[in-house]
């Protein structure tokens, strides 16, 4: 997907990249369905049966969206998202990435204080830059309420701490 | 038992202090992500979801409905204030609600749209009482064909009358399809699609999927538009009120007409966003002050908001009793449903006579309480949106994150927002709808059964969708909304032939 580097990329390269992929997902789920079955069996249908008409009708509608945007290849020219706003979209993006990973490992309360913290730190160029109190009280605060809502409140255990995760984690592998 | 018997006994039902608790936390809760950006009525339901497991299903219904009518009024709060929809379907407000902030008239605006939400709220929830068991009577009769051909009505109409492309539509809506179609298969008990992967097991859930879509998409697109918070401040007093409310009965005309299409697009998968916008362009066709509307036209707000509304409660019709979602958050609501243990559709009717009257009764309360709670608090939610994006933003992720990890306690489940939410970010630009798949990934297995059960009855004959009046009505009736761009440009070209050939005889 869009992920990659190279900022100023034209929409047509997108949307091609998009409908391939969607394309692929179609035969994916073709190829899955066939291996369960796609025709009848003593009980009727078999499993495959109904999912492979819909990957089928996956593939079918986004080669066809491929054919149309090679159509209109010179109309969609324009730039799919300008170099400066791409990299607004990626310093959000890749910190949810990092957050998103880091979860299995320090648990979520830890990842999502330091990923509130981290962003906080990050807008210096406010023109009063957050004190380095009031970021430990927010991003500590928002771990703490949602410890409180989730945990207590509504009895919904989340993935806590470190150590605790680690033990999970272990237990879990050994498996 | 007689509808209005049957709505008392839901009223004494819900006449629980701790009902109408759970209200105001659910209004509370839904103004909150109706203002809030990259939360909107979809995923809050779908966050809320994992909390209601150990509720009654009464409780979690009040809780989650009434989290649906405060999303629908915050929406209209930043349309209004910051002339940022916080829903797709408030953007017809902003054309004249932003207009009237910025002359200084923004608490006449405000309390207008509520005003008018709230009436055009009422008519759909009457419009259920007065209907509901009816249609459900009449789908009593549905046999397996039947019900596939009204799903098959749903879904087309969906590709026929969306404004996206409908190949896209197409594309996004076998997603949906597929993702229900992953893990057990319900029928034959097979694994399928799971690729021997052990987390594909029990299959994806809709709700990682409208949390990704919805929650991290939106932010995405939200930071690369750049966008800024810079609102009207707004002070609303009890004299403003009854001024705008002395103002509002010469707008009744405006006000029915809005009603009857907020309905209309309601109950037929049209959704509330369709219906605001075929609204306003009516209430500008129409008007006396054309040349104002998109100026801070008083009937510019009202329009919009009163057929928001009545969508957003008549999309419950075909939820309850044909177990058809009419919006992208009514279809997350019926997966609420079905994890509940209940079965949408007509059975619902007369198996959980108290869950359906009690949750018919609550919209009558719900919404009245959200017309106060939103009146009162509207200063305190305008304030939450000056919050700087780079508190504001890391939190929502969180609570999506949060969201996504509680469906299951899965890690994987994280990811998988993840992977949506670029997917989510990557379909708005390119104009794919949401709504589809999630429609699709909530309603495929029941789509698939009732299409399996037919081809049984049939030995795999499609006929079978032809072989009396009203199975061959709706599939005919699917089919024409299928094609329904494709005929409507055949009967304009004919019109054109004729008129040519008119203008030709006629010298």
């Amino acid at each position: 997907m869009s992920t990659s580097t190279s900022a100023l990329v034209g929409t047509r390269w997108v949307e091609l990249g998009l409908a391939l992929f969607t394309a692929a997902l179609g035969g994916v789920v073709m190829y899955g369905s066939a291996s369960s079955g796609i025709g009848w069996d003593d009980a009727g249908p078999q499993a495959g049966y109904f999912p492979f008409y819909i990957g089928l009708l996956m593939s079918a509608a986004s080669l066809t969206t491929v054919l149309i945007t090679f159509l209109q290849w010179r109309r969609l020219s324009e730039a799919f998202v300008s170099r400066e706003a791409f990299n607004r979209v990626l310093k959000v993006f890749v910190p949810i990435v990092l957050f998103v990973a880091s979860m299995p490992l320090i648990g979520l309360y830890l990842a999502s204080a330091g990923f509130i913290a981290w962003f906080m730190w990050r807008d210096r160029q406010r023109p009063q830059p957050y004190g380095w109190m009031t970021i430990v009280a927010v991003a500590g605060g928002a771990a703490l309420a949602s410890y409180l809502i989730f945990a207590l409140w509504f009895k919904v255990p989340l993935d806590a701490g470190p150590l605790g995760d680690l033990a999970a984690l272990a237990r879990r592998m050994l498996k | 038992m007689t509808e209005f018997d049957s709505l008392m006994q839901g009223m004494s039902l819900i006449m629980t202090p701790g009902h109408i608790g759970l209200m105001v936390i659910g209004v509370l809760l839904g103004i909150l992500v109706g203002v809030l950006p990259g939360l909107g009525a979809p995923n809050g339901v779908a966050l809320l979801l994992p909390l209601t497991f150990t509720m009654s299903p009464v409780s979690a219904i009040i809780l989650l409905s009434c989290m649906y009518w405060g999303a629908l009024f915050g929406g209209s709060i930043t349309s209004i204030l910051f002339n940022i929809p916080g829903e797709p379907s408030s953007v017809a407000t902003t054309f004249d609600g932003y207009p009237m902030a910025r002359q200084g008239k923004a608490a006449e605006a405000l309390t207008a749209a509520f005003t008018s939400a709230l009436l055009g709220a009422l008519v759909g929830v009457l419009l259920l009482t007065f209907l509901s068991s009816r249609i459900a009577a009449f789908a009593m009769e549905f046999s397996s064909p039947e019900f596939f051909a009204v799903y098959l009505l749903a879904f087309c109409t969906f590709i026929g009358m969306s404004k996206n492309p409908p190949l896209k539509t197409v594309v996004s809506m076998m997603i949906g399809f597929a993702m229900a179609a992953i893990g057990m298969d319900t029928v034959s008990g097979d694994l399928r699609l799971t690729f021997d992967q052990p987390w594909l097991l029990s299959g994806m859930s809709f709700e990682v999927a409208v949390i990704g879509l919805f929650g991290i998409g939106e932010i995405l697109c939200t930071v690369e538009e750049g966008l800024v918070f810079r609102g009207e401040h707004v002070k609303i007093t009890p004299m403003v009120i009854l001024r705008t409310w002395k103002k509002m009965p010469r707008y009744w005309l405006t006000w029915l007409r809005s009603t009857l299409v907020g309905c209309w697009m309601g109950i037929t998968p049209g959704g509330p966003t369709a219906a605001s916008f075929m609204s306003y362009s009516l209430a500008r066709r129409f008007s006396k002050n054309r040349e104002n509307f998109g100026k801070g036209e008083l009937e510019g707000v009202i329009a919009p908001e009163t057929a928001d509304h009545s969508a957003g409660t008549s999309a419950l019709l075909p939820m309850l009793t044909l177990g058809i979602p009419g919006s992208a958050t009514a279809a997350v609501m019926l997966g609420g449903l079905m994890i509940w243990g209940l079965h949408p559709g007509p059975t619902l009717f007369t198996e959980q006579h108290d869950f359906v009257w009690g949750l018919i009764a609550s919209m009558y309360l719900g919404n009245v309480v959200s017309l106060i709670v939103v009146l009162a608090t509207v200063p305190l939610f305008a304030s939450i949106l000056r919050i700087p994006f780079s508190i504001i933003a890391p939190i929502i992720i969180m609570v999506c994150a949060i969201g996504a990890y509680s469906v299951h306690n899965s890690m994987f489940d994280v990811g998988m927002m993840l992977v949506f939410g670029a997917l989510g970010y990557l379909f708005k630009k390119l104009g794919y709808p949401i709504a589809p798949l999630v429609l699709a990934a909530v309603l495929g297995d029941k789509a698939e059964d009732a299409f399996r059960q037919s081809m049984l009855f049939s030995n795999g004959e499609l006929g079978i969708f032809w072989s009396n009046p009203l199975v061959g009505g709706l599939t005919t009736a699917a089919l024409l909304m299928l094609f329904w761009p494709l005929i409507a440009r055949g009967i304009k070209a004919l019109g054109n032939l004729k008129g040519a050939r008119v203008q030709r005889a006629a010298p």
